[in-house]
């Protein structure tokens, strides 16, 4: 079931296998007028191609001119590269931050404040015979999720595959994921957090007011009850729905004390699903660097970590930041309007082997091999397992990889610091 | 009482982080030495001297008055740590203005940014204006947030006000917080805090509350569905032994917390009046 690439020419010609998420990224490697092949510079509104030498040292001259520094991105990169990221930011003395501030950053934070009963993918394949999809729609955005780890795979105690389990989604819309579902509840929008209040009053045995909770009608919340605490192995599966609708991490905060009260009753996880290949990695490589996963300040010397106070859409807003460096990400077309304007006042370094609304509109262009298709490296599956990334075939034109780019960059700043 | 008045020269671009503005550091030391202490801007280290004129006397701690002037809506952490003295602020002030303070009194004269007064640990800080989010909240991971002290709001403060407050009637903690009026989440996860709002307050209040009491003198856009109505009450005995009076609706909870749960008779279904979280929003 491996993803099996064809290549002729330096050129993807057929992917097998894989998700049309993925299918799409093999074939975006390939050389296009969409792909950056050489360093360039803007001068007097237009880009300039020059070689890698100049491009880095006008990138450095950015980075050490300024006060407040940003290196955001990192999630779409593999690890190695990701370390030299928060090298960088120790140097610089920057704000270091990945794209789960704008994703499950939430999640991360409720972590932080009542712990995680989590798992391994493979665990829930062969175990889990309650899976719930709150929030999160993976027919679309995982497509390759229920075929492989959570609801039409047989695994070692559920032989019979979909047979064997119960499938819940709880959602706004009736998402292509509800319809596959068992059960689907309607919840209103950004009001998950009472419903999970609600069932977690339930599940204690007190009995709650009224006929509906969050547009749930009570005899639904009881029957759901029910079924969470009597199967074998249950886990709750969310997505941006949870963390990023109003309250944000209480929601995480919330179902978290609802895994942990289940499994009084039978045994029960739960698992983020990660967006960016690599954004569980980005964590990682954060954390057992600097201490913290995310929103990073480095500007005392030492790391220091408050998202809301350090996380970039913060900082853009209050237009803290005098320049940025954004590596294997697209902010432009993902943040508020107001932070992407901030952005744009200040000098802007984009690592980015594609035209995007970042990279048109920044300074110096850095042009990197892709990780995953053209150089090697390592990545963090969303249950913080790490795979080795293959490479195969070679990057076109000058790009190097994301490690060595920022491997020169850290050189010429050291220098330029005098360091 | 010796003063140390504090005026800004002009408006910080960038953050800047001044925790060395509070009485403990600034008692024993000639005004030079005061000029010296290391600020931090941007990614550089700076004197305080460059941002502020100083002028006035260094005196004994409990003695000491720090009277800042201006726009400081950019610079943070004004007396974290403190001890003892006094500081007072004409204008709006920055992020974490008084975190950690452990005695002492604060006047904001003006508006606070989010973390005013995050973990107070004793002392009084009070705003006459709005306060941000995360008033008087516990830093992200800690389990302890505010345990002693009070805090003061005239207007209204932001989302998470007091979460994770601690207090202990034994051990004669009673973290309190007088505010207008308040956002959502006010008071997540509880144990032992007194908060009064005189105002409305939106969704969620008292969430996963293990004990304390929350007294809303105005509306609730929407009470959990986990807390039950035990009934109306005339008057609220606070933690500290504190009376008030009016006509209010009693509610107990959060009964989403194990703790909270076990205070429910499990034969009769009858809440225990002594159940220690509790809810009172004006009838």
């Amino acid at each position: 079931m491996e993803v099996d690439v064809d290549t002729k020419e330096n050129k993807v010609v057929e992917v097998r296998n894989g998700c049309q998420i993925g299918t799409k990224k093999y074939f975006a490697s390939n050389p296009s007028n969409h792909r950056y092949e050489k360093p360039l510079i803007k001068e007097k509104g237009s880009f300039k191609e020059v070689s890698w030498d100049e491009a880095l040292d006008k990138a450095a001259d950015i980075l050490v001119k300024a006060k407040r520094p940003l290196l955001y991105g990192f999630s779409s990169t593999e690890c190695e590269a990701q370390g030299k990221g928060v090298e960088l930011a120790e140097v610089l003395g920057a704000i270091l931050d990945n794209t789960a501030s704008v994703c499950h950053g939430p999640s991360l934070l409720a972590i932080q404040d009542v712990g995680a009963p989590t798992s391994t993918l493979g665990e829930y394949k062969n175990r889990a015979d309650l899976v719930v999809f709150w929030g999160c729609n993976p027919v679309h955005a995982h497509p390759r999720h229920l075929g492989r780890y959570s609801e039409f795979v047989r695994g070692y105690f559920r032989k019979d595959g979909r047979n064997d389990r119960y499938i819940i989604v709880v959602d706004p819309r009736n998402t292509h994921t509800a319809q596959i579902a068992d059960l689907f509840i309607q919840v209103n929008p950004s009001e998950d957090y009472e419903l999970l209040n609600a069932i977690r009053a339930i599940l204690r045995g007190t009995e709650v007011d009224g006929k509906e909770v969050s547009g749930v009608p009570m005899k639904n919340i009881i029957e759901l009850v029910n079924k969470l605490k009597t199967c074998k192995f249950g886990v709750i599966f969310f997505g941006m729905g949870l963390t990023q609708s109003l309250a944000h991490h209480r929601n995480i905060d919330a179902a978290i004390c609802l895994v942990r009260e289940l499994n009084d009753y039978t045994k029960f996880l739960l698992t983020p699903m990660r967006g960016h290949y690599n954004v569980a990695g980005a964590n990682q490589v954060f954390a057992w660097q600097t201490g913290y996963s995310y929103s990073i300040d480095f500007s005392r010397g030492y790391p220091r970590y408050n998202p809301g106070e350090f996380s970039s859409v913060d900082v853009l807003i209050r237009n803290e930041i005098d320049a940025s460096l954004i590596v294997a990400s697209d902010p432009a077309s993902n943040f508020p309007a107001a932070a992407v304007k901030n952005m744009f006042k200040h000098p802007l370094i984009s690592i980015e082997p594609h035209h995007t609304p970042t990279s048109v509109n920044a300074d110096v262009i850095l042009p990197p091999a892709i990780a995953g298709i053209e150089c090697e490296g390592t990545a963090y599956r969303m249950d913080s397992v790490p795979l080795r990334l293959r490479k195969v075939k070679d990057a076109p034109g000058e790009c190097l990889t994301d490690n060595e780019i920022l491997e020169r960059l850290i050189e010429v700043v050291k220098k330029k610091k005098g360091e | 009482m010796t003063e140390i008045k504090l005026v800004l020269k002009k408006e910080p671009e960038f953050p800047l982080e001044a925790d060395v503005i509070s009485p403990d550091q600034f008692t024993g030391k000639t005004l030079a030495d005061i000029k010296k202490l290391i600020v931090y801007y941007g990614n550089e280290e700076k004197t305080l001297g460059e941002f502020f004129d100083i002028s006035g006397k260094s005196g004994e701690l409990t003695d000491l008055k720090i009277i800042i002037e201006g726009n400081l809506s950019n610079v943070k952490r004004i007396g974290e740590k403190m001890s003892a003295g006094e500081i007072e602020i004409n204008g709006n002030v920055g992020m974490h203005v008084g975190n950690r303070m452990t005695g002492g009194k604060m006047l904001v004269n003006g508006n606070a940014d989010d973390w005013a007064g995050a973990m107070l640990n004793g002392g009084e800080l009070e705003i006459t204006g709005d306060a941000g989010h995360y008033v008087g909240a516990a830093y992200r991971g800690f389990w302890k947030g505010m345990q002693n002290g009070i805090i003061k709001v005239h207007g209204k403060v932001g989302d998470e006000a007091l979460t994770w407050v601690n207090g202990s009637k034994p051990a004669n903690r009673f973290p309190t917080l007088i505010c207008g009026s308040a956002g959502s989440f006010l008071g997540i996860h509880g144990h032992g805090g007194t908060i009064i709002v005189e105002g409305n307050c939106n969704r969620c209040v008292g969430a996963d509350q293990v004990r304390g009491t929350i007294v809303v003198k105005g509306k609730v856009s929407r009470i959990l569905p986990s807390y039950k109505k035990l009934g109306e009450v005339k008057e609220i005995e606070l933690m500290n032994g504190e009376k008030i009076n009016g006509k209010f609706v009693e509610y107990s909870g959060d009964h989403s917390v194990e703790k909270n749960h076990s205070k429910i008779d499990k034969k009769t279904g009858i809440i225990s009046n002594s159940s220690n979280g509790r809810l009172f929003i004006a009838a």
